[in-house]
């Protein structure tokens, strides 16, 4: 057997490192650490509990309106305040927004670069991927950075700057949107739309959504734009067969509106059956933490150097004593979406490609939605009901963030924070061991990659790793 | 890559257009205040001096100002970070990973030995001997004294380089701190914000291609071109303070009438940055035009100033002009009296006496 370090990780949010035990050039075993700590659990304590809505969404630049909105639906729930409906439209749409800029950032920015590699070389595509994702120089980056920068003119419009947006608040937004804004808003998209259609998926937005089976998807992979060109590979290179993870796939539900939300909530197992909820803990066996409660309204997060078999400043978060994977996969599983479903009941869990698809293919969902939020907006009407003042209670606020279910566990007294727990996705798919010593998503999913000659070098890990699109920031917090 | 190429070269060979380096070059001139013969100032200096490589590293941070950055507005900037930054070595975006991450950052530090401006996102943690931010298996404050011994000038980008942000608010967990606490010999430019303005941040490295020297900076290390005005004075809804017009609630009717948000908690009076003459996003908006008031996110310790969202009630509206006036005349004259400061005797950062950390900060409520 032999030990591997693999770290520090590129093109991942934040600082990751992996420890590989390799046998027969395959992994035997992986542990994935994360190496930044903050202490917000900590720093939140004590503070005026609306200034949550400041200091938390700085765990992360990359998903802050995720954080505000978790920080804003839990101080929501205390203070009982109802946001009107354009209050939540609008929140939609800067939800979208950041999650829509997050996906694109990972398909063209952080994964598909790795398929420009020079051990692909040989493959009949890679002129085609290198010319087009090669990190730095390839030219598809060119063509998607103007047009996420153009998205995120919502975030301008509607709240204000971004990252670190502050117009999200419990009652709504406080920027009222005129009929000019709305225009505005509308041609964003409309922008947005044509840069998708055209290099991204090379088909309207609507015939992505309806995607249903794999065959479809096949017949569809022969289209001439950039997610056709992953298909092609990706069935190349059974990216179904990679980075394999069967485990319960969890959603907190995604863009509340008057009609429900867009995403629902729930468990499902990779076979596509519903199961309840069940109980969120989090363990530190594994943990460079002391001793606490499992439960997130119980804990604290105190830091724990010398604790024997640490090697994560991650907690474990469990669903009923379970690791569970959380992500795009994860919601458009829940949610019935029906070409993912086949995806993961082919393979019988989850794997790099479902994960790949259910994130491409829902910019496309939520570009829909989007545009039909925008026209929703009624510019005469309230954005923001103001809450009132803060007393004592509980709450969790829950979102889903581009990654997956992210959670603010509050606790008010007096108008003050008595405590805040945090757990976001990327600590439930790269959790640490728990106290049975059961390994989390991406641990379990690297169990049997293949690493070749290469060793801890090879693609295949850095295509795992990389199709839970971490955010290691938010991760340890 | 040559050690003599220059920016143009790099940005050509990358196909970008005549055309499109102009407007990039007025654009820039334009933000730096330059004058009308700025734009061929800049396009003359990137054409023909040779590119400062830029070493980008990340600390304890959350990525804000590497977000803020890639979406400046003019198209050309993401191949200022293309062509200038991870050509080097930037661990969000460039192609290698692992130990072959490391090889290429000590190979540019080589290479590029007392020539590099090394660009520090994030600060380094010190309690635990540094081991809160672990950057491939060594402490991120190592790292960081490493690769500053041998730089040119260090950017401290964004608040939690500049000054600790979040992460250094009561307790402060990890004890971060500034990276002028530990980087005491280099010139340190300060370019504060959570996150830092992307033009902001264009417009600094740009200068410094431009000129081969740093901007001016202010007492505190601030570059003076962007940071000399606070955002009350350029602030759109300015003529509604002065009238004593107030925002009451959020979305309330004067809010629709684009009333000052000063007693919603508005820290504009006292921030110096250029939200409201540069806007965010592409120049779209800014905070206070989102309807929030500023929070002071480009001052030092704003993260221990809340609470953020207690009204004031005891504005008298015939002392209004005179409170703001005092607040600023306060802050300017620490502005003013640095002006002429240059870049080269800022670095006053003072290494802690003996880098003894705090103990485990007590978990009780602070206030």
């Amino acid at each position: 057997m032999t030990r591997l370090v693999v770290g520090p990780f590129n093109r991942v949010e934040g600082d990751l490192e992996l420890t590989l035990d390799i046998e027969e050039g395959r992994v035997a075993e992986a542990r994935v650490a994360t190496t930044l700590y903050r202490g917000f659990e900590q720093i939140l304590v004590g503070r005026p509990a609306h200034d949550a809505l400041t200091i938390a969404p700085r765990i992360c630049g990359i998903c802050s309106v995720s954080q505000s909105l978790a920080a804003a639906a839990a101080l929501r729930e205390i203070s009982g305040v109802m946001p009107p409906p354009n209050g939540e439209l609008a929140a939609n749409l800067v939800h979208a927004a950041e999650n829509i800029a997050d996906h694109l950032s990972h398909f063209y920015l952080f994964f598909m670069p790795d398929f420009a590699r020079a051990e692909y070389a040989g493959k009949p595509w890679h002129a085609e991927i290198a010319a087009r994702f090669k990190a730095t120089e390839g030219t598809a980056a060119r063509e998607m950075l103007p047009a996420r920068a153009r998205l995120l003119h919502i975030m301008g419009l509607l709240a204000g700057k971004w990252p670190h947006s502050l117009a999200l608040q419990p009652g709504g937004v406080t920027r009222a949107l005129d009929l000019g804004g709305k225009m505005r808003l509308l041609a964003i998209l409309g922008d947005f739309r044509a840069f998708a259609e055209k290099s991204l998926f090379g088909a309207p937005l609507e015939d992505i959504a309806a995607l249903e089976t794999p065959a479809q998807l096949r017949a569809y992979a022969e289209k001439k734009a950039d997610f056709p060109a992953f298909l092609r590979l990706a069935g190349d290179l059974s990216l179904d067969k990679l980075g394999r993870c069967a485990l319960p796939l969890m959603s907190f539900g995604g863009y509340y509106g008057s009609e429900g939300p867009l995403f629902q909530a729930g468990v499902v197992d990779p076979a596509g059956a519903v199961k309840k909820m069940g109980r969120i803990g989090e363990q530190v066996a594994a943990s460079y933490f002391a001793d606490s409660a499992e439960d997130p309204f119980r804990a604290h997060t105190l830091p724990d150097m010398e604790r024997i078999g640490a090697y994560s400043f991650a907690k474990a978060p469990r669903l009923d004593k379970n690791p569970a994977e959380t992500g795009a996969v994860a919601r458009q599983a829940v949610a019935g979406q029906k070409l993912v479903r086949a995806l993961l009941q082919n393979s019988g869990g989850s794997h790099v490609l479902a994960r790949v698809v259910a994130r491409v293919v829902e910019i496309a969902q939520v570009t829909i939605a989007a545009e039909s939020w925008a026209r929703a907006l009624n510019v005469r009407e309230s954005f923001c009901e103001t809450a009132p003042p803060l007393a004592s209670g509980a709450a969790i606020g829950k979102v889903e963030a581009a990654r997956g279910a992210l959670g603010h566990w509050v606790s008010v007294e007096r108008g003050h924070i008595r405590a805040y727990q945090i757990i976001a996705p990327t600590t439930w798919n790269f959790s640490p061991r728990d106290a049975a010593g059961v390994p989390g998503p991406l641990e379990q999913a690297l169990v049997g990659v293949e690493t070749g000659a290469l060793g801890a070098k090879a693609a295949a890990i850095q295509h795992v790793v990389r199709s839970f699109d971490p955010c290691m920031v938010c991760t340890a917090h | 890559m040559s050690a003599t190429e220059t920016f143009y070269d790099v940005i050509r060979r990358q196909g970008i257009t005549r055309r499109n380096f102009s407007k990039f070059c007025s654009l820039t001139a334009a933000s730096m205040g330059l004058g009308a013969t700025g734009a061929s100032q800049v396009a003359h200096a990137l054409e023909t001096n040779p590119r400062v490589p830029v070493i980008w590293m990340h600390g304890l941070e959350c990525t804000c100002c590497s977000e803020s950055f890639i979406r400046s507005a003019h198209p050309l900037v993401k191949d200022v970070v293309l062509s200038m930054i991870s050509l080097d070595y930037d661990d969000t975006i460039m192609a290698a990973a692992g130990h072959q991450a490391d090889a290429i950052l000590q190979e540019t530090r080589q290479k590029y030995k007392g020539k590099f401006i090394l660009a520090v996102e994030g600060n380094p943690p010190l309690n635990e001997d540094g081991m809160f931010c672990i950057d491939g298996g060594r402490p991120f404050v190592e790292k960081l004294k490493e690769m500053a011994a041998d730089a040119m000038a260090v950017i401290a980008w964004g608040s939690c380089a500049s000054w600790g942000c979040v992460q250094a608010a009561k307790p402060n967990p990890t004890h971060a701190v500034p990276i002028d606490k530990v980087i005491t010999d280099k010139p340190i430019i300060k370019v504060p914000g959570c996150p830092p303005i992307a033009e902001v941040m264009t417009g600094v490295i740009t200068f410094v291609n431009t000129f081969g020297r740093l901007p001016e900076l202010d007492r505190q290390g601030r570059p003076l071109m962007f940071y000399s005005q606070r955002i009350h004075d350029k602030c759109y809804r300015r003529p509604h303070f002065d009238a004593g017009q107030f925002v009451e609630e959020w979305d309330d009717e004067n809010a629709r009438k684009g009333f000052c948000l000063y007693k919603m908690g508005c820290k504009g009076p006292t921030t110096y940055n250029a939200c409201s003459t540069v806007r965010w996003n592409d120049g779209v908006s800014f905070p206070i035009q989102s309807g929030h008031g500023c929070i002071g996110c480009s001052e030092d310790g704003f993260w221990d100033k809340g609470p953020f969202y207690e009204r004031l009630s005891n504005i008298h509206q015939f002392g209004i002009e005179a409170n703001a006036d005092k607040i600023g005349i306060a802050a300017t004259a620490a502005v003013v009296g640095a002006m002429a400061i240059h870049a080269g005797i800022t670095a006053v950062g003072r290494l802690r006496a003996n880098g003894k950390p705090h103990d485990t900060p007590p978990s009780a409520p602070q206030k």
